[in-house]
């Protein structure tokens, strides 16, 4: 409000103040320099060995019984994403591949070690979930359920790991 | 640091929750499924899960296994195909080594048994199985088992073997439990089997049962005579066969009335007659029994039966069985043959087995879930059956009062229905609660349009297990009769051979007899037409050592028609006698038969009613105008010998005249009268299935041309030798029109095939169709129509040689291993297929072989 008595006097005048106390102000917003610089791809080297272990991990699991390791490689794919601000893309589909990659090395592996008959009980399991009667098939819904953990687990590793978009 | 703007805060946020639900919400689908969806993380699982069952398909090799319930080692030697010799310190063991291995290799199929019988199908196949357990928890299996078990003393032989068999299966069951290597089905439904208990065998045996004998005809007879009347009905479904069908009974007679024997006290598990709820109210004005009320009621347990798995109500006649003594043998002794016919699959009903211990030395069939060999021989006798086909089902109309809810009327009082509630899980489902019924007849079927209830056999008690073991053990005719003196229900006839030269048969059962009324109807349930007994054992068809040195039963009527006691009409299944005639005239007058005739004899695909009515049909072609197409398939007909092979283009004509000549006579009258064929299509549809329609028909043909069904209603005149020049222009046309105009290439086999489906009804894990010869009559035969899914489905030849001296050889088309993986699943298929038959393990077992087993008393693990 202005104060008619400091009208004329020195320093009484501040343009679009008119005299009027001042008021406490809070510190400006930081800018905000977006970044120009490219997502890190790594060295090819590091990500095939991250793979690779990965889907080591995840074939064990599965032999193990834990089923849920292609959702935790995915899950951990999802927090390199925004912590090691890879590429989506390629975390993406490193993900992906592990999952199946780890699933599919354990049906391998028990069909070459142990010489299961993996592609006579794919064609059973086939046969009674209702899809045509061929082990192809039964392998790609096993595939498919790690993937679909994978992806989900990424997706939800991005969404809670903190840093930039 | 930078510090992010609120608002990208906040959509981070939103963001991170929305994952972590979705995320949530992946993972307990894929850990726990939902509703009818399996957990498909777990069941998926490379390692666990249903891949696991792939164990179960690697070659079995030689190991020793450690089971609990053992008391001393087991020996247990496997020949490449799969069966068993077991060898035990005991009986106890040998029964609990057979619960290990049925469980072992067939513990998919024993599980859907039990479900099925218990009521417990729709835990694991959801919705859709629900109306096949509401039925089975209201016909009552699991009611007659759990008396039966509570009845037994648990010192007899059979309780022992019974609760022996269940250890067995129980120490598999620990097994998987431990390592996770479940049958498919189980991981991939997400229900998984519970302990075996001796009731469940005994359900078991109920679903057999029920498959041998339970049928629905007086209900068929209530919904023909509403439609076609009374004396038709009478007529074309005769309670005796016409003559001059030839029946060939195995029992000729001559026959003594000897009066009844009681039912069992306290036998049933109907509800016990209760002190009456009011001993002076009045009955209803007017008795049911007939009209409307019996039609509506028929229909809702008819419509009820369309729902079950097929297979479950009897509809088919099974089984060939016959033996030959004396000079028709080579070697003097005697020689015997059994093919039982049951519905096809895969895996087969049987698990062939050989059971030897102190007092028990005996090899052939087991029934997965069941102690003991069903058919086979020991080291004296040999044994095989067939059903008898009589009428065990009798259906009650209850006479009941809007006014006196939950209250049926019966001998002159009121009284209260006893009720029984059970709760259904539902796979995908909230679990459904069923109240069942009970009056003093048996469980109530419907309420629509009347109270029905029904009083079968098989809801009686009945020792089979007791009777099995002791026929397993028996050493003589005198022994093996007296086995069978408790056997209640299915009815069978028991045909036999032993190593001194002597050959029987027994047809052991209850037959119910009523003292008044008709019993192939529905009947009131007042009192006065109940069950007043059954026939006495004494005057069952029986024989021993005939004159003509040779038994055959191939379930044609047992005993001729003076026999005085009523056993069933021609609607019951009765076999017209087409096989036993058959089987007959193959073995009258031979001498020194080896068993390869036999095996001849089993796999014939002669049709003998093609042999009477085919040159009928000649002689009523002969002289006509014929076209080309008809010419040419006369001359197919004149030249045939009467056999179903693959490749007779005379028999695809013969069966497709056979059809169209029944459509052609019966179906102008069905039409008319509409009958309500849609209720029960094997029990009234107008086909050559109904063998009360194929007898009648015959006969007329042969003796009786200008009977007055040959003229439809409303009609010009017709005789039949006009009808069947209709039926045959008819059969020629529908066969160039479905297969090409050339009569010579019509082969059988372009229309008739066998499938087996898998137990898992899982298309692709079955066998066929594949083209096949023979059909319903002949001793090869080949029920359910074009594709046949009933048939031998084990055949077996037990020649003695000598005293404790036999060779034996079977077969049966599948495999010992219901996992399709192993290479047991199947391989006997193609021996079957092919005529062959394999060696039996001595009574005693082999005792040496590709495979051992040493089952080792003490905790389960395998070495």
């Amino acid at each position: 409000m202005t104060d008619p008595r400091k009208l004329g006097k020195r320093g009484s005048y501040r343009l679009g103040r008119l005299g009027a106390p001042s008021t406490p102000r809070g510190p400006w917003p930081a800018a905000h320099y977006p970044s120009f610089a490219p997502p890190r791809r790594g060295p090819a080297g590091a990500w095939l060995l991250a793979c690779l272990a990965g889907a080591v991990l995840v074939a064990a699991g599965a032999l193990a019984g834990w089923w849920f390791l292609p959702f935790l490689a995915g899950l951990a794919a999802g927090l390199a994403v925004r912590l090691g601000r890879l590429r989506l893309r390629a975390a993406l589909a490193a993900a992906v591949a592990v999952a199946a990659a780890g699933w599919g090395a354990a049906l391998a592996w028990l069909a070459l070690r142990d010489g299961l008959p993996e592609v006579a009980v794919g064609r059973s399991i086939a046969a009674l979930a209702g899809l045509p009667a061929s082990a192809a098939a039964a392998i790609a819904v096993t595939l498919l359920v790690a993937v679909v953990q994978a992806a989900t687990g990424l997706w939800l590793g991005r969404a809670l790991a903190p840093g930039h978009g | 640091m930078a510090v992010q703007r609120p608002g990208l805060l906040a959509g981070r946020i939103i963001h991170g929750v929305i994952a972590l639900c979705v995320s949530g919400a992946v993972l307990g689908l894929l850990a726990f499924g939902y509703g009818p969806m399996p957990a498909l993380g777990r069941a998926l699982d490379p390692g666990r899960g249903a891949w696991a069952s792939a164990v179960g398909g690697v070659p079995v090799r030689s190991q020793t296994l450690t089971l609990a319930g053992l008391a001393h080692p087991v020996s247990v030697v496997f020949t490449s195909h799969g069966v068993p010799s077991i060898r035990a310190a005991g009986q106890d063991d040998a029964f609990l080594a057979l619960g290990y291995l049925h469980a072992r290799f067939r513990l998919t199929e024993m599980d859907l048994e039990r479900r099925l019988g218990e009521g417990r199908i729709a835990q694991l196949a959801g919705p859709s199985a629900v109306p096949s357990d509401e039925f089975e928890l209201r016909l009552g299996l699991l009611r007659t088992a759990q008396r039966e078990w509570a009845a037994m003393s648990r010192s007899s032989p059979a309780a022992r073997a019974l609760l022996a068999y269940a250890r067995g299966v129980n120490d598999y069951l620990a097994q998987v439990r431990a390592d996770g290597q479940w049958p498919s089905v189980f991981a991939l439904a997400g229900v998984y089997p519970r302990d075996w208990t001796p009731v469940d065998s005994l359900v078991l045996q109920g679903i057999l049962t029920q498959e041998l004998d339970f049928t629905t005809t007086p209900l068929d007879y209530a919904l023909l005579e509403r439609s076609l009347g009374r004396a038709r009905t009478m007529a074309w479904f005769p309670v005796l066969p016409p003559r001059p069908v030839p029946q060939s009974p195995y029992d000729p007679g001559p026959y003594r009335y000897r009066g009844l024997a009681p039912i069992a006290p306290q036998a049933s598990t109907a509800a016990p007659a209760s002190q009456p709820a009011a001993t002076t109210g009045a009955g209803p004005a007017t008795e049911s029994g007939g009209g409307a009320g019996a039609a509506v009621a028929a229909a809702s347990v008819l419509s009820e039966m369309n729902e079950l798995p097929a297979g479950l109500v009897h509809r088919a006649p099974d089984s060939n069985a016959w033996a030959v003594n004396g000079g028709a043998v080579a070697g003097g002794v005697a020689m015997l043959a059994g093919d039982p016919h049951l519905p096809q699959t895969i895996p087969s009903i049987w698990y062939q087995a050989a059971l030897a211990a102190p007092g028990l030395a005996v090899t052939g069939v087991t029934v997965p879930g069941l102690p003991g060999v069903l058919i086979g021989h020991n080291s004296h006798i040999a044994w095989s059956l067939t059903d008898t086909q009589n009428q065990a089902t009798l259906f009650y109309t209850e006479q009941t009062s809007a006014r006196r809810p939950g209250e049926y009327f019966w001998r002159g009082a009121w009284h209260p229905m006893r009720q029984v509630r059970y709760t259904i899980p539902v796979r995908g489902g909230a679990p459904v609660r069923l109240t069942v019924d009970l009056t003093v007849h048996g469980p109530v079927l419907t309420r629509a349009g009347q109270t029905t209830s029904v009083d079968w056999m098989g809801n009686i008690p009945s020792p089979d297990v007791a009777a099995l073991l002791a026929v397993n053990k028996a050493q003589d005719f005198a022994q093996f009769r007296a086995a069978l003196a408790g056997w209640r229900a299915p009815t069978q006839n028991f045909v036999y051979a032993d190593d001194r030269g002597n050959i029987g048969a027994i047809s052991a059962g209850y037959y119910p007899i009523l003292r008044h009324g008709d019993p192939w109807l529905p009947l009131p349930g007042t009192g006065a037409d109940d069950v007043a007994g059954v026939i006495p054992y004494r005057a069952v068809p029986q024989v021993y050592n005939p004159p003509g040195h040779a038994v055959v039963t191939a379930n044609q009527r047992p005993a001729g028609p003076s026999y005085p006691y009523y056993i069933g009409t021609t609607a019951d299944f009765f076999d017209p006698g087409y096989r036993a005639s058959q089987i007959g005239a193959l073995l009258r007058g031979k001498s020194r038969l080896v068993p390869g005739a036999f095996a001849t004899i089993q796999l014939n695909v002669t049709d003998a009613l093609a042999r009477r009515i085919v040159p009928r049909l000649l002689a009523a072609l002969h002289g006509q105008h014929l076209s080309a197409p008809e010419r040419s398939a006369a001359g197919l007909l004149a030249g045939w010998d009467g056999s179903m092979t693959t490749a007779s283009a005379a028999a695809a004509l013969w069966w497709t005249f056979w059809d169209d000549y029944l459509a052609a006579v019966f179906g102008p009258w069905w039409r008319a009268a509409k009958v309500p064929v849609h209720l029960d299509r094997p029990g009234l549809a107008v086909s050559a299935q109904q063998f009360s329609l194929d007898q009648v028909l015959e006969a007329w043909t042969v003796a009786d041309p200008a009977n007055r069904a040959f003229t439809a209603p409303g009609g010009p005149h017709r005789t039949a030798d006009e009808v069947m020049r209709l039926a045959f222009g008819a059969a020629v046309a529908h066969l160039a029109a479905r297969l090409g105009g050339t009569p010579g290439t019509w082969a059988w086999g372009r229309l008739h095939t066998r499938r087996f489906p898998s137990v898992t009804q899982a298309p692709g894990l079955g066998y066929g169709p594949r083209a096949s010869g023979g059909d319903a009559w002949t001793i090869n035969a080949a029920d359910g129509g074009l594709e046949s899914h009933s048939g031998p489905s084990w055949r077996m030849i037990v020649a003695w040689t000598g005293r404790g001296s036999a060779t034996a050889e079977g077969v049966y088309p599948g495999g010992q291993s219901e996992n399709p993986a192993s290479g047991w699943y199947s391989d006997q298929m193609a021996d079957w297929w092919d005529g062959r038959y394999l060696p039996m393990p001595p009574a005693a077992g082999y005792t040496a072989g590709p495979v051992r087993w040493r089952l080792s008393p003490g905790r389960g693990e395998a070495a």
